[in-house]
């Protein structure tokens, strides 16, 4: 028996204007599955589309052609608002440059998540972003603003606050991108280890190596992407 | 966490720019709050104030100056009239009561004004009382031997700091005839509580010019006739008369409002620019506030905020900036309107009630609060409308 697919996506494409007037075609992906509770690497080189294609899993950007289920709902059949609301409570997304918001504590930070999703009853969100964040090992930063925590420190709690409303699913954007080596892969091992342990289906956009030795999908956009096909390699 | 929460930890984490935002819709509301409090008690200043008389019989001049020199004591006493038009005018038959005045100098600021017992009389028609928080009133003492004797009026007493039995005079050439305190007055609300009261003959025996007149003198005359129909022979009459004037209070008294009302519609144009000026810079703090953090209002819409809820994150707080601002405006405005009572009060004798809590105040708050929601209004739909993949690129 295969295993369930939680996102499945079906001869998507998305395409942006141009400056000629006419569209640029930035992905075409003719099918892509990615099983419950996998970890999926995806690499590629600069303007592959990698971002594009989290943004449409996310639904933040509409495709212009295709079909995209998200555990076994179309995303793109619902209105915007609900398509806000399904997203807020299925999809963790962390960011490459964390945007963490600077008038929040780490803490309010991850519970932010859980104002928009509203899943985890108010009186219990406190102590889960509290948790998560002692989890991830900033139990002792939980008051600090972003700005007085290092880049390792908030990348964490970027993760945690994917975490917050424990979605089924995680994108990640080359999460440990702008940080030093030895952060990477610190951060990466944390980040692994808890959508492993919670059973998370991770879409994770990475070169790092723990990343790749960890996965158990990995996509590289050069084949994936149809409107990539035939350009020039970097 | 709660959509106000959010807004309330926004607006900390720009706290400079929200307290001026907040200072300045203090500002413009306390203005507004002030000009109507101020305004509306000194209108009511002038009609609590007001004499029960229907007519002030005085030198000929400014009607106006007549009114406020003796029923408000505001202006400079007008020239005197002869005691003998108030002789003329008591025995008059049409007239039921007539009280002589004369508006002296002043002591410590607090003007004497020299009239009969009359002038506290009760008559059926008075609004106004006057009662004594201790002492007695003045005695009507002959000319030849004036008794010196003052009673004060509630501020006059509390101002002076004179108590019953005090002797006090101004001046070396009134050394020789201390006035003596013999009563103080409760409170009445109006120029009364500022005057020192005497009796006319003592006024006469002080002052030495008035002292050597062997027809003594008058600043005017209040009268009240039998029937309301007298007042016009009695108005034509005293007008025809080359030494006297007889003044309507109640029409100088419209001279007074109307003069006010062209004085208030000036303010109000100023008031509405400044609530615009108000109005723009909130609008100008929010929207650059917007746009300084688009890219976190993105992160929201990404981590599923609707756009309904960064909407009601921005209007919350503009909404919160306006209430904070109202209210402290409403707070400041009363200050403002004591301290102008206080000073109309010193200087005039026009006496204002500015703490009045009625509907000015709810509606005034809450026209702030809509005109603040207003003002957030476009950078509410700019964050509304802020495209998340657009705002999320990462940064370099």
């Amino acid at each position: 028996m295969s295993p369930r697919s939680a996102v499945v996506l079906s001869e998507v494409r998305k395409s942006f204007p141009a400056g000629d007037g006419g569209n640029l075609e930035v992905l075409n992906v003719e099918h892509l599955a990615l099983s419950a509770a996998s970890c999926t690497v995806l690499r590629g080189r600069s303007g592959s589309g990698k971002t594009t294609l989290l943004n449409l899993i996310a639904g933040i950007v509409l495709p212009s052609a295709g079909t995209i289920e998200v555990e076994d709902t179309d995303l793109f059949a619902l209105s915007e608002a609900r398509r806000d609301r399904f997203r807020a409570e299925h999809i963790g997304y962390v960011f490459q440059s964390f945007n963490l918001l600077a008038a929040f504590s780490a803490l309010e930070n991850v519970m932010l998540a859980m104002l928009f999703a509203q899943v985890i009853p108010q009186r219990l969100q406190r102590q889960r972003a509290g948790e998560l964040l002692a989890q991830l090992g900033l139990a002792a930063r939980l008051a600090h603003k972003p700005q007085h925590l290092s880049r390792g420190e908030q990348q964490r709690v970027a993760i945690a606050r994917a975490l917050a409303n424990n979605p089924p699913i995680i994108l990640a954007d080359e999460p440990c991108a702008s940080l030093d080596a030895a952060t990477a892969r610190e951060v990466m091992a944390a980040f692994l280890a808890v959508c492993r342990q919670d059973g998370k289906t991770l879409l994770l956009v990475s070169h790092e190596q723990a990343a790749l030795g960890d996965a158990d999908q990995i996509i590289d956009m050069a084949e994936l992407n149809r409107a990539e096909i035939g350009k020039a390699a970097p | 966490m709660t959509i106000l929460t959010v807004a309330i930890k926004y607006l900390r984490g720009r706290l400079p720019a929200s307290v001026l935002t907040t200072v300045s819709i203090a500002l413009g509301v306390g203005l507004v709050i002030a000009s109507i409090l101020v305004s509306r008690g000194i209108k009511e200043g002038f009609i609590a104030g007001a004499t029960d008389y229907n007519l002030i019989i005085g030198a000929k001049g400014s009607p106006t100056q007549l009114v406020l020199a003796v029923v408000f004591r505001m202006d400079i006493a007008t020239p005197n009239i002869e005691y003998t038009i108030y002789e003329e005018l008591k025995d008059d038959s049409r007239i039921d009561v007539a009280v002589p005045v004369m508006v002296g100098d002043a002591y410590q600021g607090f003007r004497y004004v020299a009239t009969n017992s009359a002038y506290f009389a009760v008559f059926p028609w008075r609004r106004r009382m006057y009662s004594l928080s201790s002492g007695r009133f003045f005695r009507d003492d002959p000319v030849d031997s004036p008794a010196y004797e003052a009673v004060l009026g509630a501020e006059a007493a509390g101002g002076t700091g004179l108590r019953l039995g005090d002797r006090f005079y101004e001046g070396e050439e009134m050394a020789d005839h201390p006035l003596t305190v013999v009563g103080i007055l409760r409170p009445t609300h109006s120029a009364d509580d500022r005057a020192i009261f005497i009796s006319l003959s003592s006024f006469w025996g002080m002052n030495e010019l008035a002292h050597g007149m062997v027809i003594k003198p008058l600043t005017a005359v209040l009268v009240r006739p039998k029937r309301l129909s007298d007042i016009t022979g009695l108005h034509r009459e005293r007008n025809v008369a080359a030494e006297t004037q007889a003044v309507l209070p109640s029409g100088v008294l419209l001279t007074i409002f109307n003069m006010m009302a062209v004085a208030q519609e000036a303010l109000n144009m100023i008031l509405v620019i400044v609530g615009v000026i108000v109005l723009i810079y909130v609008f100008v703090a929010m929207y650059s506030a917007t746009l300084e953090r688009r890219r976190e209002i993105a992160t929201m819409r990404a981590l599923g905020a609707r756009r309904a809820t960064v909407l009601a994150i921005v209007l919350v707080e503009s909404g919160t900036l306006a209430v904070a601002g109202g209210i402290g405006g409403i707070l400041a405005g009363h200050a403002a309107a004591y301290l102008a009572a206080a000073m109309l009060a010193a200087r005039s004798g026009l006496v204002s009630q500015p703490f009045q809590f009625d509907a000015v105040q709810p509606a005034v708050l809450a026209i702030v609060i809509l005109l603040g929601a207003l003002a957030g209004l476009l950078p509410a739909v700019l964050a509304y409308r802020t495209e998340v993949a657009e705002n999320l690129a990462p940064l370099s």
